[in-house]
């Protein structure tokens, strides 16, 4: 059989842009690099734990990856996905010949689009972090898992600060440990000059031993000392060099901060690095990021039940009353029931400390809000349907068929 | 419909673009009013306290608390000395001698641990010695131990060690090191052939002047 | 009916059969004198609280047995030449109440002698089970080897898997040993405080004149005299010296003797609470302890210890004493269990493992393969179409046990059917049979039914070798996430019905790609059959899709519900995933002309190793959230599974490879005769 030569015209490439990416075999291949990709981004977590795997080899465009010992690069998870979509799209809604029999097939390939969709929208636009109460706290602040803040405020003489002096986490986690970015405001009567931020560090004193191995400046007895980026990204405590310069000379207040000042639980005040210029008293700190809900929360009481004689925890749930400006409303947020309210969702997350007495322990909201979150379900009611029909119809075809078979044979 | 494949691939494109960045780009300073649950400080005088290097109150704690109450220990090894796994009762667990026959031991326990003059009997009767009178515990000679002054003795005789062991070591001296208080109680022990333990009685010195709370 | 069934099998699988010839273990015990059934009866109805729930004794003499012995029986012959084979139950009995007997059982299994020569005891042969007095001379080298080797495995846990700090494997054996032998020591001391100084265990450990004390201590009595103590101040007390006069070294030496007791009678929780909220049943050591605290307590407690107090009176005094005693006891247990609605299907329980369903399920799969042999001596006769029908119909029977032990176990604890990794392999087991069952029905082929019988036999034979394996109870609590009737009933279930359907798409590729390497090595040729294979594959893998897809999107809608993200990449997540995916590659393949008929058998091989791995591997990862089941061993396993796999995967090849040689060469030939006129 003789193909047909290609025509490689340059007014023909729509043409073989559209034939390829509604073939089958770019389906195909994708599938089985997602395979791949899959598999290599699972056995990745044991090393890299959950978060460094997630974005390496599924959030990405392309990575490396060592396969038994050679360097191979391949696409990431992200792009396979929306050459699936673009494939789905053209290949099994545009392209496909609209008849009966392949009805389900067309319904179910339109359930898959939703999913991809609504997987890229929960990429693109949820945000999810979360709020940890002690009995008797409310807060309507939610705080990120991961990312980390600079905070400068003026203090009055009782520690407290009304207003805060921000340095967005994009911007303080992009500077390098060797590098030194200057800033300022409006109101702010001195530079805040970062030298240096670090992902994951420790203050050593510079009396320990220990302390030889960072190389970082010596601060009222301490040394920033790097570590390891821990497996779980939420673990890193990360530290930063930190002047504050009245004049732009270079010169000024200097000071370490290290995200372990913060608060480890909810019922700790944040420990900022004290300094005075002009007279006025201000705080610094690493800060969790952290942003507001349309309403407050209050915890009334955090309820903890283990098994009888054994520590596996049996329920955990919380008392919480909901509070938007004069309305409050009580309800219980537990396991597998979350409080669904303006679009954020709080789940029951965590609880401490691990040594704490029932009654006197904080229960952790994990706080979401993400524009797809039902798309799933609705997607999964879709493909289900369309698998459903096609499966029937498949059914139908294979028995008839193998009764014909046996007809057939048994006539003869 | 043959510009319907263009239009999807460069609609893609687009979002793309678009969310490579999520959240706000700002290279600049933002100013925020703090909520009211965010509003309180605490003002630390030392790095040492913001670094977590202090006690802090119970309350505090939480969060950070290491699974055992007490702090770590941190001291030197004598040369020549091995190190042995701690066990419930014992926080350090050092052995010397070609055999490992001396041993030494740090153990605190909450509480004044039954008091000065019963531990220093309870050890006298481990090696057949005559119980003291509380006049005779209290003329006592003192060593440093975590910069307070603990009582120090020294016992020679034959080592019975109890805790369900008949055996009996004969000439065996013991050395020990007691501080108690209210708060809680320490106990440096070290016991061994005669000889032995004659050898090491300056490696106790240093081992017992080196001794001091982890910081960490 | 069932003798007749293992006399037809015995001689096929005559493994089974040799292993029960060998001589069984001798033991220095005169005879024995075996419990009265009814007696065994109630004993193993008798309630303990363990592991969160209440359960039937019986549960707890299954699964201790299994985990000192390896096996549910413990067999043994007398001085006198006779042969005895103990259930569990009536073995606890005599752990119980018969110490000195229990003693001289070899219930210690050791799998290389190389571990008691270690502890310095006489070795038998190279896998031998020991008896406690065997190894007693051991004792104290074992205590400190496994306390070692204990050590060393926490360091490999803390530092992440560290190999410096793997256990060896006859470290591993000392350290299993070491363990068993101390919770035996537990269970023949749990009643030594009512036994008036007979010790049977530990009695080394007492000096002298403990052990002239023990015989005049009676424990209730003393409890009612003693001053309130916490047990810290117990502990202060018995570790400062006594003082000289005779009262102090009396009391003192009481407290001793107290403690000593109150610590072996650790663990068996046999006493409801006294507070009808409270839902933490006690031992008889936490009764001597609460009662030495609380003055208050001490009636009620007194009162509880005197039923064992009485039972073990009993004993000694004859066995219809015992039997009433112990009747009394069940009775009064019950009496108080019953309205708390605690071990309130505890009968059911002992029925479903005296039922042997599961064993029952197994042999007949076992049976059902043998007729099926006999089938392909007579292919396509009349016999031969019998024979098939006589084998679904035992595999049939073998589905209904299966099911009816699942049944059971899901009424016992009141939830679907899978909750634990064992559940799965009940259930995936079930779901194959069922499919393979389902696929003859509808193509009467005899290759469903064959496929029904490899999964039944695999699978019931893997859940067997997983129970004694793990050897602790497979009746688990949940944890709270999984506390869900609904989800446990939908998504667990869907997604386990989408492994079964891997599994057995991989069956099918077995006989498929085994039938084609036949077929080519005898030169025969079965087109139709082959294509009818291909299709009814092609049919299994779109149901595997269906419920992988749908059990996987559900997982993550839970997800979404309980912990607020859908998906997370977790390793049990991208397993489901994983075999999405592959079906997905089989099918679009095909659209796609990359697969043809050999293709779709070798990737429903490769979508059971994907199965496997989903299955067992990622819980073994050590990773993510689904990290419900870690088992050693289970690498090991997977990659003899996987060898497996490969094998029949090389057949595939060479059978491809044959092909085309033979169509290039036909090529080549039609091209020379074109050539040859001109």
């Amino acid at each position: 059989m003789a193909r047909k030569p290609i025509d490689w015209s340059p007014s023909n490439w729509p043409k073989l842009l559209y034939q390829f990416f509604t073939s089958f075999k770019v389906a195909t291949a994708v599938f089985v690099l997602m395979t791949l990709v899959t598999l290599l981004g699972t056995l990745a977590q044991v090393d890299q734990g959950l978060y460094a795997a997630k974005v390496k080899y599924f959030h990405s465009f392309f990575f490396t990856d060592k396969i038994f010992g050679i360097p191979v690069l391949l696409p990431g998870g992200l792009l396979l996905m929306i050459i699936l979509t673009i494939n789905m799209i053209l290949g099994a809604l545009v392209k496909v010949r609209k008849r009966w029999r392949g009805a389900g097939l067309l319904v179910s390939h339109f359930g898959m689009i939703m999913l991809l969709a609504g997987g890229f929208v929960t990429w693109a636009f949820a945000t999810d972090g979360y709020m940890a109460l002690y009995p008797g706290m409310s807060s309507n602040r939610v705080e990120s898992y991961r990312d980390w803040q600079l905070e400068v405020f003026p203090l009055d003489e009782n520690g407290r600060a009304k207003q805060s002096w921000i340095l967005p986490s994009d911007e303080l986690q992009s500077i390098r440990v060797d590098e030194q970015r200057s800033y300022d405001a409006d109101g702010l009567p001195f530079h805040v000059i970062i030298n240096g931020f670090t992902k994951n560090a420790t203050p050593i004193p510079t009396a320990s031993i220990k302390s030889s191995s960072g190389k970082g400046k010596e601060i009222d007895g301490f040394k920033l000392v790097p570590q390891d980026a821990s497996k779980e990204a939420e673990q890193n405590l990360p530290g930063a060099y930190v002047a504050f310069d009245p004049d732009g000379e270079g010169e000024g207040i200097e000071a370490i901060l290290w995200a372990g000042s913060y608060r480890f639980d909810p019922g700790e005040d944040p420990m900022p690095f004290p300094f005075t210029i002009d007279g006025q008293l201000y705080g610094a700190m690493l800060a969790k990021k952290s942003w507001n809900v349309p309403f407050e929360v209050r915890l009334d009481e955090f309820i903890f039940e283990r098994h009888p004689g054994v520590s596996t925890a049996r329920n955990y749930e919380s008392r919480v009353t909901r509070v938007e400006g004069e309305k409050e409303t009580s309800l219980e947020i537990k396991m597998n029931e979350p409080m669904r309210f303006a679009g954020y969702t709080f789940f029951q997350e965590s609880f401490g400390p691990s040594d704490g007495k029932p009654g006197e322990m904080f229960s952790q909201f994990a706080v979401a809000n993400n524009p797809a979150d039902q798309w799933p379900l609705w997607s999964l009611v879709v493909t289900t349907i369309g698998l459903m029909i096609h499966f029937c119809v498949m059914l139908v075809d294979f028995i008839i068929r193998s009764r014909r078979k046996t007809a057939a044979a048994t006539q003869s | 419909m043959r510009f319907l494949p263009s239009f999807i691939l460069l609609t893609t494109a687009t979002m793309l673009v678009s969310c490579g960045d999520s959240g706000p780009s700002g290279a600049q300073i933002v100013t925020r009013e703090l909520p009211g649950s965010h509003q309180s400080f605490r003002l630390v005088d030392s790095s040492a306290e913001r670094f977590r290097y202090q006690k802090r109150d119970a309350a505090t704690a939480a969060g950070a608390t290491p699974a055992s109450t007490a702090p770590d220990l941190v001291y030197t090894t004598p040369e020549g000395w091995k190190e042995q796994a701690g066990s419930m009762m014992r926080d350090v667990n050092l052995t010397f001698g070609d055999n490992d026959e001396g041993e030494c031991y740090v153990a605190r326990l909450p509480g004044a641990g039954g008091g000065l003059l019963a531990n220093v009997n309870r050890w006298r009767t481990q090696m057949g010695a005559e119980a003291l009178t509380a006049e005779e515990v209290e003329a006592l000679p003192k060593k440093p131990l975590f910069g307070q002054p603990a009582t120090f003795m020294t016992v020679d005789g034959d080592f019975s060690p109890g805790m369900g062991s008949t055996e009996v070591k004969k000439n065996h001296r013991l050395l020990g090191l007691i501080l108690a208080s209210e708060a809680g109680a320490v106990f440096v022990k070290m016991t061994g052939p005669k000889e032995l333990v004659t050898e090491n009685e300056a490696a106790f010195d240093v081992f017992t002047s080196s001794l001091d709370v982890s910081l960490n | 009916m069932k003798r007749l069934f293992l006399s037809l099998i015995l001689p096929v699988l005559a493994l089974p059969g040799i292993a029960s010839a060998r001589d069984l273990p001798k033991t220095p015990l005169p005879s024995y004198e075996p419990w009265d059934e009814e007696v065994v009866h109630t004993f193993e109805n008798l309630l303990v609280q363990e592991g969160g729930r209440v359960k039937p004794l019986y549960s707890v003499a299954r699964f201790t047995l299994l985990q000192y012995s390896g096996k549910t029986t413990a067999a043994f012959q007398t001085a006198d030449g006779v042969d005895h084979k103990l259930h569990y139950a009536e073995w606890l009995l005599n752990v119980l109440f018969k110490g000195e007997v229990a003693k001289d059982l070899p219930v210690f299994i050791v799998d290389d002698s190389a571990a008691v020569v270690q502890i310095g005891v006489s070795p038998k042969s190279k896998r031998d089970r020991y008896s406690y007095n065997e190894l007693f001379a051991g004792r104290a080298k074992l205590a400190e080897l496994s306390a070692q080797f204990a050590e060393k495995q926490k360091k490999y846990q803390e530092s992440e898997k560290d190999p410096q700090f793997e256990l060896g494997r006859v470290e591993g054996m000392i350290l299993t040993l070491g363990r068993n032998i101390s919770s035996f020591e537990y269970l023949l001391g749990q009643f030594g405080f009512a036994r008036k100084g007979e010790l049977i265990v530990n009695e080394n450990i007492l000096p002298d004149e403990l052990i002239d004390l023990a015989k005049r201590l009676d424990v209730v009595e003393m409890l009612n005299k003693m001053p309130e103590m916490s047990i810290n101040q117990l502990m202060q007390a018995i570790s400062t010296p006594p003082g000289s006069s005779q009262d102090e070294i009396m009391f003192s030496g009481a407290l001793r003797l107290f403690f000593f007791h109150a610590n072996t009678a650790r663990g068996m929780n046999l006493f409801p609470p006294r507070e009808t909220d409270n839902e933490v049943w006690l031992s008889a050591s936490d009764l001597m302890i609460e009662a030495l605290g609380d003055k208050d307590a001490r009636p009620w407690a007194g009162e509880q210890l005197g039923k064992i107090q009485s039972l073990v009176d009993a004993k000694n005094e004859s066995p219809e004493a015992f039997a009433k005693e112990l009747t009394e006891f069940s009775k009064w247990q019950h009496a108080i269990s019953d309205p708390r609605g605690e071990g309130l299907h505890s009968d059911l329980e002992v029925k479903m493992y005296r039922g042997k369903y599961f064993m029952n399920s197994l042999v007949c799969f076992i049976f059902a393969f043998v007729v099926m042999a006999f089938s392909w001596l007579t292919p396509g006769s009349k016999i031969g179409k019998t024979l098939i029908i006589v084998a679904s119909l035992i595999a049939l029977l073998g589905l209904y046990f299966n099911v009816h032990g699942i049944t059971l176990r899901s009424i016992i604890r009141q939830r679907p059917p899978i909750t634990n990794l064992y559940d799965t392999v009940l259930f995936i087991t079930g779901t194959a049979v069922l499919l393979g069952l389902l696929i003859e029905y509808f193509t009467r082929l005899g290759v469903g039914t064959l496929v029904a019988i490899l999964s039944g036999v695999l699978g019931m034979f893997l859940s067997m070798k997983y129970e004694a394996k793990e050897a602790t109870d497979t009746i688990t609590q949940l944890v709270a996430v999984l506390d869900t009737n609904f989800w446990l009933a939908t998504h667990v279930t869907i997604i386990n019905i989408g492994y079964a359907a891997g599994l057995v798409s991989a069956i099918i590729g077995i006989i498929y790609l085994t039938g084609r390497f036949v077929f080519m090595l005898i030169g025969r040729k079965s087109k139709d059959f082959f294509k009818t294979l291909t299709r009814m594959n092609y049919g299994v893998i779109c149901f595997c899709l269906f419920f992988a897809l749908v059990g996987t999107v559900l997982g993550g809608i839970w997800a979404n519900y309980s912990w607020g993200r859908f998906w997370g990449w977790d390793p049990k997540e991208n397993g489901a995933l994983m075999i999405c995916l592959w079906t997905l590659v089989i099918l679009h393949g095909r659209m796609a002309g990359w697969i043809r008929d050999l293709g779709v058998h070798m990737n429903a091989i490769v979508l059971a190793i994907i199965t496997t791995f989903s299955w067992w591997g990622v819980n073994n990862l050590g990773v993510g959230l689904h990290s419900y089941g870690f088992t050693d061993g289970v690498w090991g396993a997977l990659y003899s599974t996987w060898m497996i796999f490969g094998a029949f995967m090389l057949m595939g090849v060479i059978v491809w490879f044959r092909e085309r040689q033979s169509k290039l060469r036909k090529k080549d030939s039609s091209k020379t005769a074109e050539t040859l006129p001109a």
